[in-house]
């Protein structure tokens, strides 16, 4: 059984590279059909990675979200989830090459540098809240990042406008205010998921003291956390009441969060994520 | 066999000659049989569009030539011209070459506006007729059927379509990239002009309901409103409505600025910061540069909407480079099936020779043998049958492949030669 999660993984991280690959074409000037190979690539690929999911589940009896290369996973799975409403409509079809290359390297990076064992979770972590706390967490961090990829998508539209210039992406780019309408939906779908993630995680800290430790309030995943709820709240709010939208709300989201972004990789690089919530070093 | 184009184009003939040519769309069927006539049951196809008139003929055994002499005395006749008055003015392609440039005429690598969609309805439209009219042979259905292929491939393989190029699309492409759906959308017309109505006129085609019209002569607004079921509104009211445009075009006679950052600024308040696309097709220009400089607000003035239109063309130009290499592509396959269609006629022959010696020996035998049962008689055909069917087999396979990759007619002549068979056109 193990072989064939071996086989799985990479043949889906394969596919998504490929999905990649055949994103820059479509953005350089590809046609539709390019755009449609990328689109089964991507769906070729998340096929085998919930595959990987399933047959680990299968092979360890247990939830696979205790590895990096597990989260990852899931992380990969859940933005691909997302993409399906968005395929439904013609004019946001292409946005799908805007999310592939992050994916695609994430891909890459399991491949290269996470393991594929699965880890004895501690005995705080064996619940059932583990998969509900981290799966929403995970969706949540997921419509995040297309979120932002999306402002991105959006920066690029806006300053072709803006420079009079329709060449290139442009004709490859929703409408701005199409963009506008998908990085609202998508902050208003992961923003109150996020608050609700931060509860169940709350309540189920409750349920066991051994999960809260007395210094959790400098576990740099908490605090990173609230930081975030905070700053999507901002951008939620602000877009609601007008003060926030256009090029000023898709700024705010992609700087925003590619310094959340950069800070989590710092903090893992340093290994304070694995900081405990008792006040030691993992 | 020989394949036919003969005709005249924007390229070659000025709106004098190609108007005395025209067909009239009523005209064509009658025109279709006329000529199918006088090149006796060739396969006939005539498209006539404003800015060409050209005659697809295809003959299995007239040669090109003659088939050019009978369209172009044809041609006089029906429209009633001398020849020399047009003469100079015709191009004419034959076999490969005219396959090649329906393949561009219908993908549209060869219209006055490159890439505009028009002219694949218009020769799907002339394929029709001539089907109606049972003109269209074998060739002329599978040639026009392969130009149908290629256009739509080279239509969804290259950008040949992408970007308008008309002042008026241009802006409707714009709003298109800046607002999801143009329906629910408010154009603000301030002032008159050609150019403005065409770019309303446009909008509204695209979906646009609500109009609203400013100028300092109310009548004149009205008049430009009233199509249009649109508001009217002085010009004094400009400031306090201006909010309402997402989509405002000005186009007054002002020779100065009339709209200014502070007046879009408190727009973009009142409307939430809702983008608006402003067109200035002024000039001098009625929009202060800097109003561009604004978030939300996208400025265009007739500079800009030119240099859209500029950028588009080039990349028309650049994608028609890989079109034609769809259509050379075409036309090598068509070239491979016009071959196989050359050899179909001996091969079939060479088979029915091959049959009738079979035949005749098999009676021979049987006449020999009368003590056979039916039975018997009935497996020894079968025998003979079959061994002539794999005797054949391995000749006609290496035919089709030779003349796939030799000359047809040099082939085609060796085979008829061995098999002693007679000579087809």
């Amino acid at each position: 059984m193990e072989w064939g999660i071996g086989l799985f993984f990479y043949t889906g991280a394969a596919l998504y590279v490929l999905a990649a690959l055949m994103a820059v074409l479509y953005l350089q000037g590809g046609s539709q059909l390019t755009l449609g190979w990328t689109t089964g690539l991507t769906a070729a690929g998340a096929l085998c990675l919930t595959l990987v999911l399933g047959l680990r589940w299968a092979v360890f009896h247990r939830v696979p979200l205790t590895t990096p290369a597990d989260s990852i996973n899931l992380m990969v799975l859940l933005c691909t989830a997302i993409t399906i409403p968005m395929e439904r409509k013609e004019a946001l079809r292409p946005l799908i090459c805007f999310y592939l290359h992050p994916l695609a390297l994430l891909c890459v990076i399991t491949a290269l540098m996470a393991h594929g064992d699965l880890r004895t979770p501690p005995r705080e972590l064996r619940s059932s809240m583990l998969a509900l706390h981290v799966g929403m967490a995970f969706l949540a961090y997921a419509l995040f990042f297309m979120a932002s990829m999306t402002s991105l998508a959006y920066i690029a539209k806006a300053r072709h406008l803006k420079r009079h210039s329709t060449t290139g992406l442009f004709h490859r780019l929703p409408s701005l205010e199409q963009l506008d309408h998908t990085l609202y939906r998508l902050i208003r779908a992961g923003y109150p998921l996020f608050g609700v993630t931060l509860a169940v995680g709350l309540m189920w800290t409750h349920t066991d003291r051994a999960l809260l430790g007395t210094h959790w309030y400098l576990a740099p995943k908490i605090l990173l956390s609230l930081a975030m709820a905070a700053f999507f709240s901002m951008a939620f709010h602000g877009r609601r009441k007008g003060i926030l939208r256009g090029p000023k709300l898709a700024n705010f989201v992609f700087v925003g969060f590619s310094v959340f972004l950069a800070v989590y990789v710092v903090t893992a690089l340093l290994h304070l994520r694995e900081y405990n919530f008792w006040g030691n070093p993992g | 066999m020989s394949l036919l184009v003969t005709g005249l184009n924007h390229h070659t003939s000025a709106i004098e000659v190609r108007e005395k040519l025209a067909f009239r769309p009523d005209s064509i069927p009658a025109a279709v049989c006329e000529l199918r006539k006088r090149l006796d049951d060739a396969g006939v196809v005539i498209l006539s569009t404003c800015n060409r008139v050209e005659i697809y003929a295809h003959h299995s055994t007239l040669d090109a030539d003659a088939l050019f002499e009978r369209v172009c005395a044809f041609l006089a006749q029906w429209h009633g011209t001398a020849l020399e008055e047009f003469q100079s003015s015709l191009y004419t392609h034959s076999n490969l070459e005219a396959v090649g440039h329906l393949f561009r005429v219908a993908a549209s690598l060869d219209s006055l506006v490159l890439g505009e969609a028009q002219i694949l309805g218009q020769v799907h439209e002339a394929y029709l007729t001539a089907q109606t009219e049972q003109a269209a042979d074998k060739v002329i259905h599978q040639l026009f059927q392969k130009a149908f292929a290629i256009a739509k491939s080279v239509r969804s393989e290259t950008e040949i379509g992408a970007g308008n190029v008309s002042i008026s699309s241009v802006a409707v492409d714009l709003a298109a990239s800046i607002f999801e759906d143009l329906a629910g959308k408010t154009v603000m017309v301030i002032g008159s002009g050609q150019m403005s109505e065409l770019t309303l006129k446009s909008l509204v085609s695209r979906g646009v309901r609500e109009v609203i019209v400013v100028n300092r002569n109310f009548e004149r607004a009205r008049a430009m409103a009233e199509p249009y079921g649109g508001e009217v509104l002085a010009f004094d009211a400009l400031d306090e409505h201006l909010h309402r445009g997402d989509i405002i075009i000005s186009s007054t006679a002002a020779p100065r600025f009339i709209l200014h950052p502070d007046q879009f600024q408190r727009a973009l308040k009142q409307r939430s910061q809702e983008p608006m696309f402003v067109i200035d097709i002024a000039v001098p220009r009625d929009v202060e540069p800097s109003v561009g400089d604004l978030d939300n607000v996208y400025l265009y003035n007739m500079d800009d909407l030119e240099q859209v239109v500029g950028e588009n063309l080039d990349t028309r130009r650049q994608e028609a480079e890989r079109g034609l290499g769809i259509v050379q592509r075409g036309v090598e396959q068509f070239e491979q099936w016009m071959r196989a269609v050359v050899a179909e006629p001996t091969i079939t022959s060479m088979a029915e020779e091959c049959h009738r010696i079979r035949q005749e020996e098999l009676d021979k035998t049987l006449a020999a043998l009368p003590d056979l049962t039916d039975k018997q008689r009935q497996e020894v055909a079968y025998l003979t049958e079959r061994v002539v069917k794999r005797m054949l087999q391995s000749p006609m396979t290496q035919i089709k492949h030779e003349i796939g990759h030799h000359d047809p007619h040099t082939v085609l002549h060796l085979v008829r030669q061995l098999f002693g068979l007679k000579e087809t056109q």
